[in-house]
């Protein structure tokens, strides 16, 4: 019920965008083939079902396995990059230079070195998630009151005894928002992996169904695509709801 | 007894504390007071441990003539702010100084749980700080400080940020712990009425560094503490606080 209303406007916001464009495509007579109407794009998702479901599973599998390579990695350097201010300063610019490589110039790349496998895809999904969860990793342990540090360094707790008890649990709700932020961008990722060359997923599906000029197949790929990123998204928010500490139990992140 | 001798802290070039040299000895509460800015809070981290590396201190600390190293598992600091961390119950935040001298948890919390009574905060073992009032966020604070069971107990204006009432409440509170488990007590504080209903001994420090202004003995038992009697010892503090 609590949900329900939480999600209400969003409901009511998406029913009418859809009834909007339902009623666009009806009255203005578009080609189908230009851009179907949602019914039509329903109506092939529900045909294809069989043919997407296996394309869906094998990017869900990789988006999964890039993502949560990606989360161990981005935990483990902002450890090492905490506790090496050196490093920090050295990787930092690096790691923004890394961002800024287009994918359309790495995807090929990838596949060029990698070949048609698993891996050069998830590299690029780690490549895409990594920085967004490192960057808010070390945003939140920048953000320990110092009466903390304090209290502790008084109580003649070591480095790690400080960076367990108060660095990371201060730096809980920063490194969820930044989970966020990456598992948005790990579907999208991963997809455009496939895109660039691939056996198997919603990208070459995608691919395969714009060279046969079905818009509405490309788009009911675009929906499962959809659905898969808020379905990690409630993964995430479930996991954050579970493991929260504090009488708070989420509300304190109810604004997201 | 814990000697601090000669304490010098600077910053860069400006000598904030300059030769402060008192004795504190256990079952004494010694008050600290002194202009704004004068540095107590500076000498109490300093005493833990935890002055900021910009600021440069020198000094010796002897503990019984054996000179020692701060943070010293002699002293127990408390901050201005309750710093309880809200991630953790009460139970947990009051058993933290001991889980991390390494006592076990179990340990620890039945440890701490004992004194969940005396310190009027029955029922909220499990209870987060945001969950509880001023009040008892300040006894949660002093549990944590308390159960430690350090010789010395280093207070930085403990009540401030309490009202009025409760505030009489915790000194009165503060007091009959100390009579039930005497601490040799180090505390800073603005208010002189707080200074002299507490304190065996108040310290004055000048506003410029440079050695102690004043180093008062409070004799009057607390019970016999009343406005009147207390009145002169009050009035030269003032005038001692208004000159430096
Ligand atoms: N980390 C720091 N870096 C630079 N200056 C500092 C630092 N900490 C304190 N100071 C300076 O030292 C002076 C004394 O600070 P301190 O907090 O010890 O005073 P205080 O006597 O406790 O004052 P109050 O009564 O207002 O709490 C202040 O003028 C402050 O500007
Ligand atoms: N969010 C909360 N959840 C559960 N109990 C709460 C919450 N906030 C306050 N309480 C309870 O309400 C009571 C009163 O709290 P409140 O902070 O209003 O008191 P107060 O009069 O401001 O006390 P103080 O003078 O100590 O600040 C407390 O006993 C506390 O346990
Ligand atoms: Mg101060
Ligand atoms: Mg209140």
């Amino acid at each position: 019920m609590q949900s329900f209303r939480h999600f209400l406007p969003t409901l009511v916001l998406a029913t009418a965008l859809l009834l909007a464009w339902q009623i666009y495509c009806t009255l203005a007579q578009v080609s189908p083939l230009v851009l179907p109407a949602p019914t039509q794009v329903l109506r092939a998702l529900f045909i294809e079902r069989a043919r997407i479901g296996p394309h869906a599973l094998s990017t869900i599998w990789v988006a999964t396995l890039g993502f949560s390579t990606s989360v161990t990695f981005a935990f483990a350097a902002s450890v090492a990059l905490h506790f090496s201010p050196w490093l920090q300063r050295g990787l930092m610019p690096l790691l923004v230079a890394s961002q800024t490589i287009p994918l359309v110039a790495l995807a090929p790349l990838m596949i060029l070195w990698f070949g048609f496998g698993l891996l050069p895809k998830v590299l690029l999904v780690i490549l895409v998630t990594f920085f967004p969860i490192l960057v808010s990793l070390l945003s939140g342990y920048g953000q320990v009151p110092q009466a903390y540090l304090d209290l502790l360094s008084s109580m003649r707790a070591g480095k790690m005894a400080i960076f367990r008890r108060a660095t990371l649990p201060m730096a809980r709700a920063s490194f969820f928002a930044g989970l966020r932020i990456s598992a948005t961008y790990a579907i999208v990722a991963t997809i455009f992996a496939e895109y660039a060359g691939s056996r198997q997923g919603l990208g070459i599906y995608i691919l395969t169904a714009k060279n046969s000029f079905r818009a509405d197949l490309v788009l009911a790929a675009v929906v499962v695509s959809a659905v898969l990123t808020l379905l990690l998204l409630a993964v995430i928010r479930l996991t954050e709801k579970l493991t929260s500490k504090g009488p708070a139990g989420g509300k304190r992140h109810a604004a997201h | 007894m814990l000697h601090i001798e000669g304490l010098s802290i600077s910053i860069e070039n400006r000598k904030l504390v300059s030769d402060f040299s008192c004795a504190l000895s256990e079952n004494e509460v010694t008050c600290l007071i002194g202009p704004s800015g004068c540095g107590k809070t500076s000498v109490l981290k300093w005493l833990a441990g935890i002055l900021s590396p910009t600021l440069g201190a020198t000094g010796a600390l002897t503990l019984d003539d054996t000179g020692i190293t701060p943070p010293h598992a002699s002293t127990t600091y408390q901050p201005q702010s309750d710093a309880l961390f809200p991630w953790l119950t009460i139970a947990q935040n009051a058993a933290l100084g001991l889980e991390v001298a390494g006592i076990p948890t179990k340990t620890a919390r039945a440890d701490v749980l004992m004194h969940f009574k005396t310190f009027g905060l029955a029922g909220c073992e499990n209870l987060y700080p945001e969950q509880i009032s001023g009040g008892m966020r300040q006894r949660a604070a002093f549990l944590r400080t308390l159960v430690q069971n350090s010789r010395f107990i280093l207070l930085d204006e403990p009540f401030s940020a309490l009202d009025a009432v409760t505030r009489l409440r915790m000194q009165a509170w503060l007091c009959d712990q100390l009579a039930h488990t005497p601490r040799g007590v180090l505390m800073v504080t603005h208010d002189l009425h707080e200074a002299t209903q507490i304190a065996d001994r108040i310290l004055v420090m000048p506003a410029a560094g440079g050695p102690l202004a004043a180093n008062i003995s409070v004799t009057t038992p607390r019970h016999a503490r009343t406005e009147t009697a207390m009145a002169q010892i009050r009035t030269t503090l003032k005038s001692l606080l208004l000159e430096s």
